[in-house]
């Protein structure tokens, strides 16, 4: 091979190697999104072809809609209960099992295994689990609620579902990074007579901002885009108790082939996480500033 | 004495969580075992009459093809991972070995898909796949998952520790590009490789909304899809679903427990986020 030719080669390179991630990127995550942004200002028939220009009037509809405030409360709700009590919880927890002793391996694999439960199964198992009559809960705990068949008690039976679901990454994250702290620093401090709390509070819980951080980013997003137990079992019921942003587009753009109120939906949906991960990470800034 | 004492009870204490976390699965596995008069009985009971009922599996299998689902959940899980992989490693490997023009923007701009959660883009891709003639089948599944930012991120990251002489040795020894990557550099990445291939695999294979819009046709669902089809045909009963939940999480366990470090093995490095 000559000089030349291999220069060629070396330059073309990168792209080529490039190449395969870039295409998919943009066929199926810059595309969509574009066409989405498109087809929200557009009047799209139900096959998805273009006939119009409509302005900011499917906005105005939407946003008229009783439904889609529901959506907004109840995804909004959702976010808002369930990232703090799972970052509690799994913080929680992970500190209770910093130590490592012979109960150990059980304890992680205990608290690990919802990682792996798929959503589909676990969502099954609490329609069983919180059926009024034949379900366990109920008696178990000596209540008479209808969960998912009761408006006022379903977002609380699926909150419920999606803490179980987050449990097991986020257990390991910070299991992980309280076991990555300096032991020799710990110990010092010890010395000096710092209590566990005095621990915990000025010094594991700083040095894991980061983690933490990161935790409630994610929680945070997947929280907004809740929709497999709606899905599965409440199908955004009772009188739209469980109605969530993601579900309402569902049956917008796949049920009833709106394509620019699905369109609509899903803009919306992004520009509110985009906000809140914009805010997470002003104050996150500050904190770490501070 | 005290400090034993106080040991003890928080063991205790995290135990009875731990079990607490577990019993729902616990609960699942019991109840696939019950026969259908069990669950009409009143108070309901935790533990099935006998455990050599196993009519509620016959009937899952009767009710849904179980293995042909296996098989479709099994050939997407490892194809949309191995793609997704290898995508990531080819870039990362652009990213951390060679300077171009333009590497900053395209870095950014790969970067950029995770600011695009995938659940927003559903309705889109789903006409786009139908365009393309891609519903009911694997590829059609797979196919919007192939785009792993982090994990070309975090392969970028690892390709950038290994030692640059390491480069110039291979290449005097007159190693290519490809065969350099093929040869010295993923090889030497394996542990990271393999952590990164079983995510992407389990989150593939739990995957629902996608899979679940994609596919039509009984055959062609995955496991996660089809088990919740266990619902909706008419007459089945709660032991039914029960049944094929427990069947449907057998891999999952079975994964857990045998590849678990692998599997968590990049945080133990502290190299995720």
């Amino acid at each position: 091979m000559s000089a030349v030719t291999r220069r060629a080669r070396r330059t073309l390179l990168p792209y080529l190697l490039l190449s395969p991630m870039l295409l998919f990127a943009a066929g199926f995550v810059y595309f969509p999104f574009l066409e989405s942004a498109i087809h929200a200002v557009s009047i799209v028939n139900a096959r998805g072809e273009i006939t119009g220009f409509a302005g900011l009037s499917q906005f105005q509809y939407l946003f008229s809609r009783r439904e889609f405030g529901i959506a907004i409360r109840n995804t909004l709700k959702l976010t808002l209960i369930n990232v703090p009590i799972t970052l509690c919880l799994t913080l929680t927890l992970s500190y209770l099992c910093i130590r490592r002793r012979t109960l150990s391996p059980l304890l992680e694999g205990l608290f690990a295994l919802p990682m792996v439960v798929a959503m589909s199964s676990i969502t099954l198992i609490a329609k069983v689990l919180f059926n009024p009559t034949v379900g366990f809960i109920n008696h178990a705990l000596h209540l008479s609620l209808g969960w998912f068949e009761d408006r006022h008690t379903a977002m609380a039976g699926i909150l419920i579902l999606t803490v179980w679901m987050g449990i097991g990454f986020n257990f390991l994250l910070f299991l992980a990074a309280f076991r990555d702290l300096d032991a020799g620093v710990l110990a010092a401090a010890a010395l000096d007579g710092a209590s566990r709390g005095r621990l915990l509070v000025s010094i594991q819980l700083p040095l894991m901002l980061p983690t933490i951080f990161y935790v409630l980013c994610t929680n945070m997003i997947q929280a907004m885009m809740t929709n497999g137990p709606i899905l599965i079992l409440t199908q955004g019921g009772p009188s739209r108790a469980t109605t969530t942003l993601i579900y309402m587009m569902y049956t917008a753009g796949y049920a009833s082939s709106n394509y620019s109120m699905a369109a609509c939906i899903s803009l919306v949906t992004f520009a509110l996480t985009f906000l809140f991960t914009a805010l997470l990470f002003r104050r996150d800034r500050k904190a770490v500033v501070e | 004495m005290k400090r034993k004492a106080l040991y003890f009870l928080s063991d205790l204490i995290v135990l009875c969580m731990g079990l607490l976390v577990f019993f729902p699965i616990v609960y699942g596995f019991l109840g696939a075992f019950k026969a259908p008069s069990e669950f009409a009985k009143q108070p309901p009971a935790l533990f099935p009459e006998s455990f050599r009922n196993l009519a509620n599996f016959a009937e899952v299998f009767r009710l849904i093809p179980l293995p042909r689902l296996f098989l479709n959940s099994l050939i997407v899980a490892c194809f949309s991972a191995l793609v997704r992989i290898a995508c990531a490693a080819l870039a990362a490997y652009a990213f951390a070995c060679f300077s171009f023009r333009g590497k900053h923007v395209l870095f950014l701009i790969l970067l950029g898909t995770m600011m695009l959660p995938p659940e927003t883009l559903t309705i889109g891709n789903y006409r786009t796949v139908a365009r393309l003639g891609l519903l009911d089948t694997y590829l059609g599944i797979s196919i919007v998952s192939f785009v792993g930012a982090s994990q070309m991120f975090m392969l970028r990251q690892a390709f950038l520790q290994t030692d640059p002489e390491l480069q110039d040795a291979a290449f005097l020894d007159g190693c290519g590009d490809m065969s350099y990557l093929l040869r010295i550099l993923l090889p030497m990445n394996l542990p990271i490789l393999t952590t990164l291939f079983l995510q992407a695999f389990v989150a593939q294979w739990n995957a629902y909304l996608w899979p679940l819009l994609v596919t039509n046709t009984p055959g062609m669902r995955t496991v996660q899809v089809g088990i919740t089809m266990l619902t909706t045909v008419e007459g089945t009963n709660y032991e039914t679903i029960l049944a094929g939940v427990s069947l449907a999480l057998i891999p999952s366990f079975l994964l857990f427990f045998l590849l678990r470090n692998r599997m968590t093995g990049s945080m133990k490095n502290g190299s995720l986020a």
